[in-house]
């Protein structure tokens, strides 16, 4: 299947099924729940159902675009349902159905894996979904975010979009994918994976191991720190500080993936970065609190 | 007795992480039994001890969705209670006509009774007549009893990484999404967050894509039959059972065994609800990685077990399970295949990678890796292992070239550590180290030294295979304990989360099996030597801790050798600084662990140590004074086992002094009034105990 094709399906399916389809978070990040969209709505009372693609830069994993699993940057199909519904392991697998598993001929399991984001302050209890020996989904209760309880609790589903394209087409190199096909007059092109990221994978992967000026980044980290704070501090504004949070995040993975944090510095790096998206939840929160309506069904969700 | 019924309980929840499902299990039994004990209503049979251990343990009913609890012989309810209840004196409730007084009618109204069903009897113990009401307490049926404590029951289990999920505050494991409570064919209404009890569960996943409708459990007894209808075989045991026979099958089809791993077993039946192991396989090429490499890779990445031929080489081959009976299409098949080469892929990046760069370069590296705050860096604590190899090297060997190798080999040691293939797969370090190396062309005594550096593993693992990989385990292990201890790092109880006493016993085990005459105090002050000023605690006060430490390590080993008790305590006494001595003493004194002249001798020995306890003996045994024939006899012998240094002669010297000894006692008086004849007779025992403690110490031979 394409991969246009896959999260065009996954989209509709949650679209169907209540969820507003949201769209990525125009900063670098390393997965889907640093959105903004999962950040702040999995925090408060309100309901809040969303899914979107998010592109996840991991540059650590660059491997110059020579191997052909791993990747600087990959998508993620991200879906938040809060309060997590009775049903959503049954919703979870009829999503998988409507790509076109048919479970009559394979094997799935939910293996524990409980996830945890140090820069986010966030952790929850779930699981791997594995099908057929192959991690393709990471399934999360959400139990805190920025150091703080999810009452409700939301479930995070996340789709590893690229594996499971692979996987559902026998491919054994990602850069042979096909994201799509382009209709001319002249006839119609496919267009692979690697046509398409193949040249970035090389340039991100040089950058972030070879390129990156560390003096560089070590000052900008700790300037998007101070100007994270500056925002929050003095204007109570938890939106454009929690950018800075999240430039600081993809910063350090950048200096880590140069080989400039040592094991003692690490635990400290990640937690001001942790700091200043605590303190963005919270200013969330009491944020909310201000302007608290009571919730019905039908009326305003998480943003 | 009464009529008696099974129980049922089964908490259906989303997929239970596998090594919560036995603690779990077990937990809820105990505080099942513990209730029905509260409440009298004990299963025929079973009993509960005052720790709570039941006596019949329950079937292990537990899968990845499944927590269920089968009780037999239930009673249908408690049995009725009769008590008696004693009243003021029958004087005060009736007056001279014989009717009821004041005070007599508010005793038969406190026990809700009519005055007539009063009755007037002298119970023991009083003077006279009393008011006496009898009231029978009707037993409670059990499923209202259950109905009542079950909910508190559930929340009240002790789950080590609880969640909430929805709206509900409630914690568990896992979210419940179903509960099947029958008591007999009964339905036990019960709730728990919300969800109330019924008569039908869940079977497979797979199962109910063809059968919407929840699968009704008519009786306690049908319940596994009627869940394998439903793709589920829902015991543990029998779970793991049909894995291993697989196993071996599939194994044996393919010309090969499976390379044994119990617990990745005991993983696989925790892990699916229908076992169905597969066999797939992966290319050739990828046998050239070292065999521990695809062993952990397998394991960790894809639990599946490797296949190895007679003369332990693997098989381009893997089996896995599946959680359903079949692979119609082999996709299951060939996606476990697909996953393993990406995999393995993987691993060969890493293993190519590594090998760019000499292990040597990752040195300097160590500098960044902390090994302890107070210790330092892995660089450190290198240059800390070299001194001791260094040290220790030069007492074993005189061969220069020799011990230029053993420091080499512990100069690489840790260079592993920043590899991409342990930062991978951790519990690889060393072992590819050692694996560089020798790719390295390393002389094969140090990359095998720096393979083996961490043997034995556990008590069931073999020491290293070289004497260099056993100098190299000796005194990394060395580093680690005295360090640790000399920044207050100390075992105690039930904490040892550094695994002191492990490296410990890992220490002791080398020096018993080696033989190497290196005394635990002489190595426990070398190596506090080369810990220096790192050390926050005093080191007099750290040796001795660790004296201590090793003693008790030395008294394991003792134990885990199989000597008895009586030999181990005794020869344990008489000194351990050199343990291959201890070592032939206790094979020696094994020998004569059953001779009924030790037992005497243990008398004899307990007699002596009485007698000299408050006596300090003179500087010269004047022997000549000695006249009495059992005293000379005895003054022969010592000089007999004085002379000997054979220890087996010896000991038969000893065996032989048990008569004598008797005869000595019961003829001699030792604290004579002779001054001069009792300093002798006090050196003559003094002198024995000498000999004894040559071998052991026979007051504590019991």
């Amino acid at each position: 299947m394409h991969i246009q094709e896959l999260i065009l399906r996954l989209q509709r399916f949650w679209a169907d099924r209540g969820c507003l389809i949201g769209q990525p978070y125009d900063l670098e990040k390393g997965a889907g729940t640093m959105n903004p969209l999962t950040f702040f709505g999995a925090l408060g009372p309100k309901p809040w159902n969303v899914a979107y693609v998010e592109p996840s830069r991991r540059p650590a994993d660059g491997r110059y675009g020579e191997n052909p699993f791993r990747v600087y940057k990959h998508l993620q199909f991200q879906v938040i349902l809060k309060p997590s519904p009775a049903r959503v392991q049954e919703l979870y697998i009829e999503s998988l159905e409507a790509m076109g598993i048919d479970f009559s001929k394979h094997d799935l399991r939910f293996e524990e894996d409980n996830w945890e984001s140090p820069t986010l302050g966030a952790w929850g209890v779930g699981w791997q979904v594995v099908l057929d020996g192959m991690e393709i989904s990471q399934f999360t209760y959400f139990q805190q975010v920025g150091g703080l309880d999810c009452r409700p609790v939301s479930a995070e589903l996340t789709y590893g979009i690229e594996r499971i394209c692979m996987f559902l087409g026998g491919y054994d190199n990602i850069f042979d994918l096909v994201h799509g096909e382009v209709k001319t007059d002249d006839g119609i092109f496919p267009v692979t994976y690697g046509q398409m990221r193949q040249r970035e994978e090389f340039e991100l992967s040089a950058y972030s191991f070879e390129h990156a000026d560390i003096e560089l980044h070590r000052t900008l980290f700790d300037a998007f720190e101070k100007e994270g704070w500056r925002l929050l501090k003095d204007h109570g504004h938890f939106l454009s500080a929690y950018e800075q949070a999240l430039k600081m995040s993809h910063t350090f993975n950048v200096l880590d993936s140069r080989g400039a944090v040592s094991t003692t510095e690490r635990p400290g790096v990640i937690k001001r970065v942790r700091d200043l998206a605590s303190g963005c939840a919270k200013a969330f929160l009491e944020h909310e609190e201000g302007a608290a309506l009571p919730v019905e069904a039908g009326k305003g969700g998480a943003k | 007795m009464s009529a008696t019924r099974t129980f049922l309980l089964e908490l259906h929840c989303e997929e239970i992480p596998a090594r919560f499902l036995e603690p779990l299990h077990f937990e809820f039994s105990q505080a099942l039994f513990k209730f029905f004990d509260r409440e009298s209503i004990l299963p025929v049979g079973a009993t509960v001890s005052a720790t709570g251990f039941v006596s019949d343990p329950l079937p292990d009913f537990y899968s990845p969705r499944k927590l269920a609890w089968r009780v037999k012989g239930l009673p249908t309810s408690q049995s009725d209670q009769t008590e008696t209840q004693v009243g003021p004196p029958q004087r005060m409730c009736v007056d001279e006509a014989g009717k009821p007084t004041i005070q007599g009618l508010k005793f038969a109204e406190k026990w809700g009774v009519d005055f007539g069903t009063v009755r007037f009897e002298q119970p023991a113990g009083k003077k006279e007549p009393c008011a006496v009401v009898t009231l029978t307490k009707r037993g409670r049926p059990t499923v209202e009893l259950l109905a009542e404590a079950l909910p508190a029951l559930v929340a009240g289990l002790h789950v080590p990484k609880a969640m909430r999920w929805g709206k509900s505050d409630f914690e568990f494991v896992r979210p419940i999404r179903n509960i099947l409570c029958l008591f007999g064919e009964q339905v036990v209404p019960i709730t728990v967050d919300g969800v109330a009890a019924t008569d039908t569960t869940w079977g497979h996943r797979l199962f109910h894509r063809q059968h919407p409708e929840p699968v009704r459990i008519a009786s306690p007894g049908g319940y596994e039959a009627a869940l394998e209808a439903a793709g589920i075989v829902v015991s543990l045991d029998v779970r793991r059972a049909r894995i291993a026979q697989q196993l071996e099958q599939l194994a044996a089809e393919a010309g090969g065994r499976v390379v044994a791993d119990a617990e990745l077993l005991d993983t696989l039946a925790e892990i699916v609800e229908f076992p169905r192991i597969l066999r797939g396989d992966f290319p050739a090429n990828f046998l050239e990685l070292p065999k521990e490499v695809l062993v952990t890779s397998l394991r960790e990445h894809q639990k599946s077990f490797c296949i190895e031929n007679a003369m332990g080489e693997l098989l381009p081959c893997f089996l896995t399970a599946a959680n359903r009976p079949d692979d119609p299409e082999g996709f299951v098949k060939a996606g476990n295949e697909w996953v393993l080469k990406a995999r393995l892929y993987d691993a060969r990046f890493f293993f190519a990678e590594d090998r760019k760069h000499p292990l040597s370069d990752r040195l300097e590296k160590l500098k960044a890796l902390t090994f302890q705050r107070e210790l330092g860096s892995y660089h450190d604590k290198t240059g800390r292992v070299v001194a001791l190899v260094k040290a220790l090297a030069t007492r074993l060997s005189g061969d220069d070239d020799h011990i230029n190798r053993a420091l080499e080999a512990a100069r690489m040691a840790k260079c592993d550590l920043r590899t991409l293939m342990v930062g991978e797969f951790p519990e690889l370090q060393g072992i590819m180290g050692g694996e560089y190396l020798r790719h390295e062309g390393a002389p094969a005594e140090v990359w095998m030294a720096v393979k083996e550096q961490y043997r034995p593993v556990g008590a069931d693992d073999a020491i290293p295979s070289t004497p260099m990989g056993c100098l190299l385990s000796l005194c990394d292990k060395l580093d680690t304990v005295a360090g640790c201890f000399a920044v207050g790092l100390i075992p105690s109880g039930s904490k040892d989360p550094l695994a002191l006493r492990r490296a410990g016993q890992g220490i002791v085990r080398i020096l018993w099996e080696m033989g190497w005459e290196l005394s635990p105090a002489d190595l426990i002050n070398t190596a506090l030597a080369v810990v220096g000023a790192r050390a926050t605690r005093p080191q007099a006060e750290t040796a001795e801790a660790l004296l201590t430490f090793f003693r008790d390590r030395v008294a394991y080993q003792l134990e885990l050798a199989g000597f008895a008790g009586s030999v181990r305590r005794s020869a344990l006494a008489a000194g351990w600084t050199n343990l291959a001595d201890l070592k032939t003493r206790c094979e020696n004194l094994s020998l004569f662990s059953e001779d009924s002249r030790f037992a005497s001798l243990a008398q004899s020995a307990k007699r002596i140590g009485n007698i000299l306890k408050d006596e300090v003996p003179g500087d010269q045994f004047q022997a000549a004074l000695l006249v009495e024939a059992a005293e000379l006899d005895l003054l022969g012998h010592l000089h007999r086992v004085e002379a000997q240094h054979d220890l087996i002669v010896t000991l038969n010297n000893l065996a032989e002094l048990a008569d004598p000894l008797e005869a000595f006692f019961s003829s001699v008086m030792v604290k004579c009034e002779d001054q001069a004849l009792r300093a002798a007779r006090l050196s003559l025992l003094h002198r024995l105990r000498q000999a004894f403690l040559r071998v052991a110490d026979f007051s504590l031979w019991q």
